[in-house]
């Protein structure tokens, strides 16, 4: 008995740690994608942004790692039965955010847009939105674990910064199609916004369900 | 001591069959169910508790049913154990939710009319108050309790996976508990009405413990409820778990801890000489049913939940059950009896 309950114990605080781990990688992917699109604003497709966008690649490969491992424990351990599907759900969300950062990353290696310098700062305060957004969806996830009282004051956060997001991308996307620019480069960049809006959309929706489950656990 | 007595034996076995095979998924049901404990745990844990309950705790409640009527020959003990047995088959069929407390108290009081003997009317009464004070109690248990972990846990900031750790172990020992209980509260719906016609002798054992021979007839009828939950709640078990209550692990836990509490405080010799020293009122040794302890407590929870309405039928039902249980126990019981005395010349009473 003893026995079983030291291993219960152990496997338990592998996989906390492993949800944990998960989390700080979204983290770290926000960042790093705010610390990306900024270094290709000044330096266009420099060695810094090269190192960036691989830094993200790999924080995507890693997350999709602990989210199988995650996946897997939670179904082999037979782990929290009644909340499984809600957990696996929230965790495959959390990993679409991730993805979305590295997608866009890889649209501005791949495609190197020509960004004119009158829209830099109105991108940078965008693209500092999805990241505060995807953050604090984050934060909200990591107290659905442990302190549900504080998972609504996050998703607060997070639905008043996808507004703000929103009406962001909306100007944005006026300017540039209101602008003198070739139609292509109109519709490549007003591309990017929305990718970089999405991010946002995506936290909004992934607060939308965890909610639903948080008030599912407190019935 | 030849095979007759285990032939008269028979019915009270079987009785603790049924038990064992029924009120194991009262304690392990939704974590059987739920698959937070494995079957092979929970019935082993059961069998071993119930057997522990029976033989080390099971004299006080067989000793008020005693009180209520001694059915002092075997063919009569036989015949009581049988009447409760068909009883309880029956209201099954009719989907009653049942209790083996009430059968055999009903079958009891068949005897004592068939053989002209006195019911006392005070240990009757006592008897049926612990029906209705059984379900009252595992709902307040189970609401205070409730409160109280849910309050814990979110105080606490565990993480929802060392929540799950904590439910699991508590549940299988919360289940250790209530399957003790079970073993010393309703050991007496088994065996109670044995003991006064047992031939069984007291049996020396290593290190010079001895069981009495009460205690080792409670020793057979546990082992009756052990092969009962062995090799027949894999099934109850998975009903209960997966349909016909829906709770979460944390609520299976109240429910089981609750249960195991009002089982223990109406089997507890200790706590009655606690109380009676203190110059409290004490709690009665009674069996009481598990089922409706179990009904009590989801019903507690349900109301502190905020639930709008109360399953007005199941109580209703539990309510007639009061009365035609016992009633109809009595009457088979009664009849059952007269064809043992005239149809067969065996000696039902002395």
């Amino acid at each position: 008995m003893f026995h079983i309950s030291l291993s219960m114990f152990s496997h338990t605080r592998a996989l906390e740690n492993k949800i944990d781990l998960f989390h700080d990688k979204l983290l770290d992917a926000a960042m790093t994608f705010k610390k990306a699109v900024r270094v290709y604003l000044e330096e266009k497709r420099s060695d810094d942004f090269r190192k960036l966008s691989k830094q993200i690649k790999q924080i995507e490969h890693d997350a999709d790692n602990l989210r199988r491992d995650i996946e897997n424990n939670l179904y082999s351990q037979n782990l929290i039965p009644d909340l499984r599907a809600d957990v696996l759900q929230l965790v495959e969300n959390l990993d679409k955010v991730i993805n979305k950062f590295d997608e866009v990353t890889y649209q501005i290696y791949a495609e190197q847009p020509d960004i004119p310098s009158e829209y830099h700062s109105r991108i940078t305060e965008l693209c500092g939105l999805s990241a505060e957004c995807a953050e604090n969806m984050a934060k909200a996830s990591r107290a659905f674990f442990r302190d549900h009282s504080s998972v609504r004051d996050y998703s607060q956060k997070v639905y008043f910064i996808e507004h703000e997001s929103d009406l962001c991308s909306r100007k944005l996307t006026e300017t540039i199609f209101d602008s003198s620019l070739p139609l292509a480069n109109k519709i490549q960049l007003g591309g990017f916004v929305t990718d970089i809006a999405d991010i946002a959309d995506t936290a909004e929706d992934f607060i939308d369900e965890l909610l639903i489950f948080t008030i599912k656990q407190d019935i | 001591m030849d095979l007759t007595f285990f032939f008269y034996l028979s019915s009270g076995l079987f009785l603790g069959w049924s038990l064992g095979a029924s009120d194991a998924s009262n304690i392990f049901g939704t974590a059987v169910g739920t698959k937070m404990v494995k079957f092979r745990t929970a019935a082993l844990t059961a069998s071993l508790f119930i057997i522990l309950g029976a033989v080390l705790a099971g004299a006080g409640t067989s000793a008020t049913l005693s009180q209520l009527g001694s059915v002092n020959t075997l063919p009569g003990a036989f015949m009581v154990a049988l009447a409760a047995a068909l009883t309880i088959y029956w209201m099954v069929e009719l989907s009653m939710p049942i209790s083996t407390s009430q059968a055999i108290v009903g079958a009891i009081v068949g005897w004592n009319f068939f053989a002209a003997k006195h019911t006392d009317i005070t240990i009757l009464s006592k008897i049926v108050s612990t029906w209705f004070l059984c379900p009252v109690l595992s709902g307040t248990v189970a609401v205070a309790l409730y409160w109280l972990l849910k309050k814990t846990f979110h105080k606490s900031h565990l993480h929802l996976l060392r929540q799950d750790t904590y439910t699991r172990i508590g549940l299988i020992m919360s289940g250790a508990f209530c399957a003790y209980a079970l073993g010393a509260n309703n050991i007496a719906n088994v065996m109670g009405v044995f003991v006064a016609s047992s031939p069984l002798k007291p049996l020396s054992l290593a290190n010079g413990f001895e069981l009495s021979a009460a205690q080792v007839l409670f020793l057979i009828g546990g082992l009756s409820i052990a092969v009962g939950v062995l090799t027949y709640s894999h099934k109850v078990m998975h009903t209960i778990g997966n349909s016909v209550m829906k709770m979460s692990p944390l609520m299976a836990l109240v429910v089981v801890l609750a249960q195991a509490t009002v089982l223990f405080l109406f089997a507890s010799r200790g706590l009655q000489h606690f109380l009676l020293a203190h110059h409290l009122p004490p709690i009665p040794l009674v069996p009481v049913s598990s089922s409706q302890a179990v009904i009590g407590a989801v019903m507690g929870i349900g109301l502190a939940k905020g639930g709008r309405s109360l399953n007005w039928r199941l109580i209703g039902q539990i309510f007639v059950g009061w009365f035609t249980t016992p009633a109809i126990a009595a009457l088979v019981c009664y009849i059952s009896l007269f064809f043992l005395q005239n149809v067969f010349g065996l000696e039902v009473y002395r």
